[in-house]
């Protein structure tokens, strides 16, 4: 089954871009931090060097190397990324399924507190919380990220179910004396898998994006360097007005194009899904 | 569904007769412990099926009580194979002796099924006529005292239609398993009922053998039915 | 000369693997004034031979040989612009199984009609309105309905005010398929009854009824042909084919009819074992051969022809043919 997914995929074309893009831009942060050994946080130029043979992406106004800034913010964006979207996929995937199919008392209850997170507007939650906490590792940014990004999925996840659980298949498993758990993971859960893939991709899209705006002001992983981070600097130091281009573009770009890659992936991945959903 | 009253016995063959929208489907998933009843209660050996609450009851009831859909493919989850639709009631039948898998090619063999060809695919790869043919295997398994088919045969081919129904006829002669069969098309009912419960709107507007039904029908709803279904051996009279 | 004389059609579905022989040399002639019915189970090509018959073939269906003479017009010569303009709707009128669907939601049933007209006659819409009034009427059905919106009319309304508006134009031939499958038992009778009336009132010649159902024929049906895997078997009056089959795919099918009579319950009503054949690569010899209790050697090999057996009486089956005795 997995291997005709990706022989069929391929067909696509807007797939085909972003699937290179993303993996392109992945690869450069997973392998280029050994490829290119320098330390992204010491010193080792002349401050705000342009680019040159020397130093790929020039320097920022402290000497650091920009090329290894680039590499490692886009491995800890993409960290936080995988790591919020993952929090957010489990509570989301968890309160969709066993709200739409207990119904009833749990049912609403667990809606009224997805309807409350929802309403909340979680850039305020996620700033209150991260500026509440002194040390922001990537897992306590990723984990901000993660619980105010669910509720969307609880929804969504809530009305596949409701649909599911009305086929038949279902009434055979209860028949079969099976219990509502293993009802939830064997029956509802597998048949949603399509959608929970593509949920987990505009989950990480939302979630890089996210934590991109927090590292910009102030609210950002306390140690390390994250593609949000270096743009924070960049725009501390006036980089903009002051013309030095090889600071803020790259790290701007590979974040543009992390996140519209994995948007452009959805939407293929919904075109693909569909029409076979449909077939059945 | 208003005011809907009947008995089933031991070993009995009835029909539920109705058109869509008499009430017959919402019959069946109350019969089935699927829905609940507004008011009213659904008695099966004496006992209230809604005072069932701890799961092992529930599986005794469901093991004893057991249903079939009228749409072979719905019925599936077409992500398994369909084995999993045969060996998921051995939850309700807790130890078992035997070897399950020769159990469970006995029951496919007793339905016309050679496990071998359907055992290990999936839904979509096998017919209408073989996946309904699983599913009264699955009840062949349980063994239960009563069976409930909703329309088993309606999105079947008619020359395959009599060997599904004589499975549920078999059941009934060698294990005394109770039917309560439901379907729009008179000729099926009058073909394997001993009795015969004709629905219209919601309630019960006749009852009887297949032989009153069609010889002296009192209700006018039946007159109708009567009147109107194509037969074979006559001609309409008013064509 | 018949109504309509199809010889040695096929018809075949273009698909990745191959073609699908849905209509595979069958011969079929419609005499004036009859109500033939087709019966077959799903997948014998009823269906397509109906659409190749009327000439609404479009890719990945392609007619690959065969002549059909419509009112001694050969329209299997025909260009499809013609066609459109003097067959459809006036030599021949097909009434699909989703008829239902192919009444627009969103447009009263009148202004329907008015599209469905517009290109064809050179009627006004005036006419076309008083002629569809008119016809209401005199089919006995209320002419409200032109007004009102297809789901503010019950399935079986629609169905009939389907049939109404595509004999409008008085076409000779009418191809109805299911047409009653989806409905209740009093509401098809409503339904044959129109159907029946058609041809009383000369509003159309003759009829093909497509179907499975073999106790709606004995009501309505004059002569009945039956189809196997895309090829007619036997051929012959109501009677003869319900009461006397010779082919013992027609008797394995009258023989599975269960309607709520005594001598159908007392009869031991035996399936057809096995299923239907897949049409892209069909049995060799006699399609029907690997489910056929009464082979003999030759129905491996070779393709019995459908001919005659008695006046009139055609079977294609090879014991049949030999023994000629049954």
């Amino acid at each position: 089954m997995i291997p005709s997914l990706i022989r069929d995929l391929f067909k696509i074309k807007k797939l085909d871009i972003s699937i290179a893009i993303f993996v392109a831009i992945t690869l450069a942060g997973i392998i280029g931090p050994i490829l290119y050994p320098v330390d992204p946080t010491t010193i080792v130029g002349p401050a705000e060097h342009r680019p040159s043979t020397r130093y790929p992406l020039g320097t920022d106004s402290w000497g650091r190397d920009l090329l290894a800034q680039l590499l490692h913010g886009i491995r800890n964006s993409l960290g936080v990324g995988i790591t919020a979207a993952s929090i957010a996929l489990a509570i989301g995937v968890t309160v969709g399924v066993v709200s739409g199919f207990k119904s009833g008392l749990i049912d609403s209850f667990l809606m009224l507190i997805t309807e409350i997170i929802l309403i909340l507007p979680s850039i305020l939650l996620m700033i209150l919380i991260a500026a509440y906490l002194k040390e922001r590792s990537p897992f306590l940014v990723s984990l901000v990220i993660g619980v105010t990004s669910w509720p969307w999925v609880a929804r969504a996840v809530r009305s596949q179910i409701l649909s599911l659980k009305t086929r038949e298949f279902i009434d055979m498993s209860r028949m079969a004396g099976l219990s509502d758990l293993r009802i939830m993971f064997e029956d509802l859960i597998p048949n949603m898998a399509s959608y929970i893939f593509m949920a987990f991709v505009l989950l990480m899209s939302g979630a890089m994006i996210a934590e991109a705006g927090l590292s910009m002001i102030g609210l950002g992983v306390t140690r390390g360097v994250s593609l949000g981070i270096i743009l924070y600097w960049a725009q501390l130091l006036e980089a903009v007005r002051r013309g030095l281009w090889w600071w803020f573009i790259p790290p701007g770009a590979c974040l543009v194009l992390l996140a519209t890659s994995l948007l452009l992936l959805s939407t293929a991945l919904d075109e693909y899904f569909s029409p076979r959903l449909r077939g059945g | 569904m208003d005011n809907v009253s009947f008995k089933v016995k031991e070993g009995e063959f009835i029909s539920l007769v109705g058109e869509s929208g008499s009430g017959k489907t919402t019959t069946s998933r109350m019969i089935l412990r699927l829905l609940k009843p507004t008011s009213g209660s659904i008695k099966f050996q004496g006992r209230d099926i809604w005072s069932l609450k701890d799961i092992k009851d529930l599986r005794w009831y469901w093991k004893n009580v057991h249903g079939i859909f009228q749409d072979p493919f719905a019925s599936y989850n077409p992500l398994y194979k369909v084995d999993r639709i045969i060996y998921q009631v051995f939850t309700l039948l807790g130890d078992v002796d035997a070897d399950k898998s020769s159990l469970v090619k006995e029951a496919l063999k007793e339905v016309g099924l050679k496990p071998e060809e359907v055992l290990g695919r999936y839904p979509h790869e096998l017919s209408g006529g073989q996946r309904q043919r699983i599913m009264i295997a699955r009840c062949y398994l349980l063994k239960p005292k009563l069976i409930l088919a909703d329309e088993p045969v309606s999105m079947i081919d008619a020359s395959t239609r009599v060997g599904i129904l004589k499975l549920f006829s078999n059941l009934r002669d060698n294990y005394g398993t109770s039917v309560i069969f439901i379907t729009h098309d008179l000729g099926l009912a009058y073909y394997v009922s001993d009795r015969i419960l004709v629905m219209y709107k919601g309630s019960i507007v006749e009852e009887g053998t297949p032989e009153n039904i069609m010889e002296n029908p009192r209700h006018p709803y039946t007159r109708r039915l009567r009147e109107d279904v194509p037969l074979l051996y006559r001609r309409w009279s008013d064509f | 000369m018949a109504l309509l004389e199809a010889e040695h059609v096929k018809a075949y579905y273009l698909v990745r693997e191959g073609y699908v022989k849905a209509v595979d040399g069958v011969s079929l002639s419609v005499e004036r004034g009859v109500i033939l019915g087709l019966a077959g189970e799903s997948g014998c090509g009823k269906s397509t031979l109906m659409n190749a018959l009327m000439m609404n073939i479009r890719p990945p269906l392609r007619l690959l040989s065969g002549s059909i003479i419509l009112d001694n017009r050969r329209i299997s010569d025909m260009q499809r612009d013609k066609i459109r303009k003097e067959v459809w709707g006036v030599l021949v009128s097909l009434v699909p199984q989703s008829a239902l669907n192919a009444l627009m939601p969103t447009k009263k049933i009148i202004d329907f009609v008015k599209d469905v007209f517009r290109h064809h006659s050179g009627l006004s819409e005036f006419d076309i309105a008083s002629l569809a009034k008119k016809r209401f009427e005199e089919l006995n059905l209320p002419t409200e309905a032109l007004s009102l919106y297809p789901h503010e009319l019950s399935g079986g309304m629609r169905q009939r005010v389907v049939i109404a508006i595509s004999t409008l134009l008085n076409p000779k031939l009418l191809i109805v398929d299911e047409p009653t499958s989806a409905l209740d038992v009093s509401t098809q009778k409503q339904v044959l009854k129109l159907l029946v009336e058609l041809r009383r009132a000369k509003i159309i010649e003759s009829m093909i009824f497509v179907t499975h159902d073999l106790a709606v024929l004995r009501q309505i049906a004059d002569v009945i042909a039956i189809m196997y895997a895309g090829k007619i078997v036997e051929y012959s009056s109501t009677d003869n084919i319900l009461f006397k089959p010779k082919h013992p795919y027609t008797y394995g099918l009258v023989n599975a009819v269960l309607t709520p009579e005594p001598e159908v319950r007392r009869r031991e009503v035996t399936p057809i074992a096995g299923e239907p054949p897949n049409l892209l690569s069909p049995p060799s010899g006699c399609r029907f051969h690997p489910r056929c209790p009464f082979t003999i050697p030759i129905c491996r090999e070779v393709e019995p022809p459908l001919i005659d057996s008695e006046d009139g009486w055609k079977v294609a089956c090879h014991l049949v043919t030999s023994e000629r005795i049954r």
